[in-house]
């Protein structure tokens, strides 16, 4: 690792708590910090989803159902069993990621679209489990008055905001040493991977295993931001909406899936003016994206500066 | 017939029916995919699409303007359901897997846009037609035909017969016709069928095309049987997809035999379980397919070229 | 464009004090799922409001006029918490009526409470609502308890049932309605055959159909779903010859919730439905007729108000005629609402237990589905 890429990165540090710091100042009103608090959750999302999608090469439409594990598991022990917050967000933790890892255990056969489905199926059964195991998780009726680990909003961002950044560069690390170039080997050649003496099977069950994790941590902030628990949160349109996060921002970038769960988190509050049209004018944005910046944003950004310079 | 035999085969005639339906949307599905490798998630909001055509062709064009008969109005409507798929596919194809695949992309971009696409064409429709059930009743909807105690209406009777006609029809163009072989040979190996002539972007535009009056035509058929509203297709998605799946990706008789399989089971579950678990178990026969056979009920032909 | 992206926040920032500055104004927030599957009670209840806007202004308050700000909420918890923040904070609104869907009006009531803003809900039913002990929320629409024990009472003293098959949406409202009729309904000596739940995306009720009549005989068949899926499954049921109106023995029941216009896109499977109704539009109080006569004029001589239109126009009449009253803030609307008593409404004479709960329930009555799909009055008290 040369002296300048550590110089930079720790400039980027340095920028990305100041930009976390201001946030809530700049945007200074209840309303505004709320979604800067649920940007905070998307962009952890976006993060766990790319670790597996972008740099593991694993099509995976599950993310949704760590999502929701990580909300249940800490509400349910916090709310019924009594549990200190942080001791039962790190039992939700663990138990998205074992989950991770069992399901890429079973999915390790899989390739392809063939993951994909049996993530998606892992997720339509999980959020049929939360729907009618009612004895444990009330169902649809719901769970309410859930508080949030920290009463202020802005003190709440700020824990999951940071708690995003120290995760950002974590995984940054990650990626940069040699598990990110076996990572990515398997991605580019899973075979050629293998013959080179990669245990793929448990590569992939780690990242899978990790980014579950990480998702499930988003999950333990979202009961206590809404302050209300029911399973349509995390219905599979969820894990859909997190991919677009990843690929509109730029898969398999460090800083893309970062830049789409803002851009996809603000989109359509901005949009809330335009009433019914709202929507419309979301998808529209959501296409020609994908259809003019192949890259994502983060691409777009490069060759547009690669071409005025 | 004993109670329970007559319970039996009323609840698998009404599965072979749903299941059906289940077909005629997830066979476009299939189709795209197993000739571009790709998903169009808009696919279940063309079925919205066809199924709103066909109301307004069948109760008001067709028997206001022309004054037709209303079983006549609703045979038309399914034409004019077709034509609207087709017409949205070749857009679809034009506007976005055309520019996609110039540009040398994965199967991931085209999902991603595809669902901007399906997003835009809800929330399109809920404006123009806003979110109020319609009431679409086709006239062959309220005939109920009984045969001994085994009772199922004229509709769905209508359901299986034109499925079985699109598939046959499907086939007939498929093993028949130059495009029909020019698809499959795409379909099996794109890099071979180039160099043999024939004209990839074509034979592409045409598949999404075909995909897409499937749709439409199954749109004109639900919209008498379902809740006719802007969110009818996304209803029906995640189990076009499970039995996309089950029938192996691509593959379209498992696809066939996945569709009826899934309605089915559904029927059965809702006899015996409870209706709130459809999802649940269709699902997890899913996941148990995947243990038993990774590659679907029917394993792909793609295998034997290998 | 940093520029322009500052005069935004500036902008938005000072939205409240430009709001603070005008006199004599009663700021009202309207929280609607406008898009999704929910907007189905959306769009009705804008209608509802919208009209009753429009009179509001003409009559004279006090002096004061009512401001209105509408969010999209879309019946999920996380867009109402959302949106009732920015309401919050660019209305600064006295009163916030919403939402339709029961999750969602459970999710804003404790920052609402918290923010000490009045909550006027005219759409959900779930018990807790008004169960939890807030002081700022108020119902005008009969919660789940209060439909079903008179759905009970009709099913066993007019109807004779002895047995019963619930079918309901799996949602909070279908849950506790589902609960509200089994209860008292089994502890009256009646049998509940079968609880059947559906989803919202269910779309065939030809294999639940077959299911009940697989049963045996089935008496009543309490319904609480909505409009769409109650006339499909209302259809199968009349096929599987298990209704009235397909030629069975059994009778369905409807809730409240059940819009005007079922019977008429049922058709004939509707026939011997019979049902509980708050809003009925026959019905002859100069109020309702009004109401009538001027929705049609606004929106079209073919559409008949329903019960979602009407409680949603209440909610506006209601909060006018706080302000009639002497109502300036959002604690003196509440004082007033508390005091009310009798104030007759398109939906009844609405007066507020001390839970906030609408207690009036003197326009419910009952309804069944004749042969020509017009409605006869049950007398049943």
């Amino acid at each position: 690792m040369t002296g300048g890429s550590t110089r930079r990165r720790g400039i980027a540090f340095l920028v990305a708590v100041v930009a976390v710091a201001a946030a809530p100042w700049l945007l200074g009103t209840g309303y505004w910090r709320g979604i800067l608090v649920l940007c905070a959750m998307n962009v952890l999302l976006a993060l766990s989803l790319n670790l597996v999608m972008g740099y593991t090469g694993q099509l995976n439409l599950g993310q949704s159902a760590f999502f929701g594990i990580g909300a249940y598991v800490s509400t349910i022990l916090i709310k019924t069993y009594g549990w200190n917050f942080w001791l039962a967000a790190g039992a939700a933790v663990a138990a998205a990621g074992l989950v991770g890892v069992a399901l890429a255990a079973f999915a390790v056969r899989l390739r392809g679209h063939y993951l994909a489905i049996a993530s998606l199926g892992f997720a339509v059964i999980t959020y049929q489990v939360l729907v009618n195991w009612e004895s444990v998780t009330q169902g649809v009726r719901g769970i309410y008055g859930i508080l949030p680990p920290v009463a202020d909003t802005v003190a709440l961002f700020y824990l999951v905001a940071g708690l995003g950044i120290v995760v950002y560069f974590l995984l940054d690390n990650l990626v940069r040493s040699p598990v990110g170039d076996t990572l990515r080997a398997i991605r580019e050649d899973e075979v050629s991977a293998a013959a080179l003496g990669v245990h793929a099977a448990v590569w992939k069950a780690f990242a899978f295993g990790l980014g579950a994790a990480i998702a499930g941590l988003a999950g333990c902030f979202y009961p206590g931001f809404v302050g209300t628990l029911v399973p349509d949160a995390f219905g599979i349109v969820e894990s859909f909406t997190m991919m677009a996060m990843v690929i509109v921002g730029g898969m398999g970038t460090m800083i893309g899936p970062v830049i789409g769960a803002v851009v996809l988190t603000f989109l359509p509050e901005v949009l809330r003016g335009f009433g019914e049209l709202r929507l419309m004018i979301y998808g529209v944005a959501l296409t020609l994206v994908v259809l003019f910046m192949p890259g994502g944003i983060v691409q777009a950004w490069v060759s547009l500066k690669n071409r005025i310079a | 017939m004993t109670d329970f035999l007559t319970l039996i085969v009323q609840q698998s005639v009404n599965g072979v029916y749903l299941g059906c339906l289940y077909v005629m949307v997830a066979l476009g599905l299939t189709l795209i995919y197993g000739v571009l490798n790709q998903i169009n998630f808009a696919h279940a909001d063309f079925v919205t699409v066809g199924a709103f055509t066909a109301f307004f062709t069948a109760t008001r064009f067709a028997t206001k303007a022309l004054g037709m008969p209303d079983t006549g109005a609703y045979l038309l409507s399914l034409f004019a359901a077709l034509g609207a798929g087709a017409l949205l596919g070749w857009l679809v194809s034009v506007a976005v897997f055309a520019p996609l695949r110039r540009s040398g992309a994965d199967e991931l971009r085209p999902l991603i846009a595809t669902i901007g696409v399906s997003v835009l064409l809800e929330n399109g429709q809920l404006a123009l037609f806003g979110p109020i059930p319609y009431q679409f009743d086709s006239p062959l909807a309220r005939q109920t035909i009984r045969v001994g105690s085994i009772f199922f209406s004229a509709q769905s009777a209508l359901v299986v017969v034109v499925s079985v006609a699109a598939i046959a029809a499907l086939y007939a163009f498929m093993r028949f016709t130059f495009m029909g072989k020019a698809l499959r040979a795409v379909a099996q190996d794109r890099e071979t069928a180039g160099l043999m002539g024939i004209n990839e972007s074509l034979v592409i535009a045409l598949t999404i095309v075909i995909a897409s009056a499937l749709a439409g035509v199954a749109g004109a058929l639900l919209g008498p049987v379902v809740v006719l509203t802007p969110f009818t297709g996304a209803s029906l998605i995640v189990k076009a997809f499970a039995c996309v799946i089950i029938g192996g990706f691509g593959n379209m008789e498992g696809t066939i035999i996945a569709g009826l399989l899934v309605g089915i089971i559904e029927a059965f579950t809702v006899q015996y379980l409870g209706s709130g678990l459809i999802d649940l178990v269709v699902f997890a026969m899913l996941l148990l397919m995947l243990v038993i056979r990774p590659t679907g009920l029917i394993a792909e032909r793609k295998e034997e070229n290998v | 464009m940093k520029r322009a992206f500052i005069a935004i926040i500036l902008a938005i920032g000072a939205f409240p004090f430009v709001a603070l500055a005008q006199d004599k104004v009663i700021r009202v927030g309207v929280l609607m799922p406008i898009s999704g599957p929910g907007s189905y009670f959306g769009v009705m209840g804008k209608e509802g409001i919208d009209l009753a806007l429009e009179q509001v202004a003409k009559s004279n308050l006090n002096g004061y006029r009512l401001q209105v700000q509408y969010e999209d909420s879309a019946c999920s918890p996380l867009q109402a918490t959302n949106t009732v923040k920015r309401v919050l904070d660019q209305l600064k609104p006295h009163i916030v009526i919403g939402e339709e869907c029961s999750d969602a009006s459970l999710a804003i009531a404790p920052i609402l409470e918290q923010a000490k803003v009045v909550q006027l809900n005219a759409g959900s039913v779930t018990m807790k609502l008004t169960e939890s002990g807030y002081k700022y929320v108020f119902r005008i629409f009969p919660n789940a308890e209060q439909q079903s024990a008179p759905l009970v009472k009709v099913a066993r003293e007019k109807l004779k049932a002895q047995t019963a098959v619930i079918l309901y949406e799996k949602t909070n409202a279908g849950n506790d309605n589902a609960e509200g009729f089994e209860k008292p309904f089994v502890a009256a000596g009646g049998k509940v055959l079968a609880k059947i739940d559906f989803g919202r995306d269910v779309n065939d009720f030809t294999a639940i159909a077959t299911r009940i009549a697989s049963l045996g005989k089935v008496d009543v068949l309490p319904t609480f779903a909505l409009e769409g899926q109650q006339v499909r499954l209302s259809q199968a049921l009349a096929q599987a010859k298990v209704v009235k109106g397909g030629g069975g023995p059994g009778v369905q029941m409807g809730s409240i919730w059940l819009p005007w216009g079922y019977d008429h896109k049922a058709g004939q499977a509707s026939v011997g439905y019979v049902r509980i109704v708050q809003f009925d539009p026959n019905e002859k109080r100069k109020v309702v007729q009004d109401f009538v006569k001027a929705f049609q004029a606004k929106y079209g001589a073919d559409k008949t108000p329903t019960h979602i239109n009407a409680h949603a126009f209440d909610a506006i009449l209601l909060v006018a005629e706080a302000v009639r009253r002497g109502a300036k803030d959002s604690e003196t609307i509440r004082d007033q609402f508390t005091k009310f008593k009798d104030v007759e409404v398109t939906t009844g004479k609405i007066s507020f237990d001390k839970k906030g709960q609408n207690s009036d329930l003197s326009v419910v009555h009952f309804v069944e589905t004749q042969p020509d799909l017009s409605w006869k009055g049950m007398s049943w008290q």
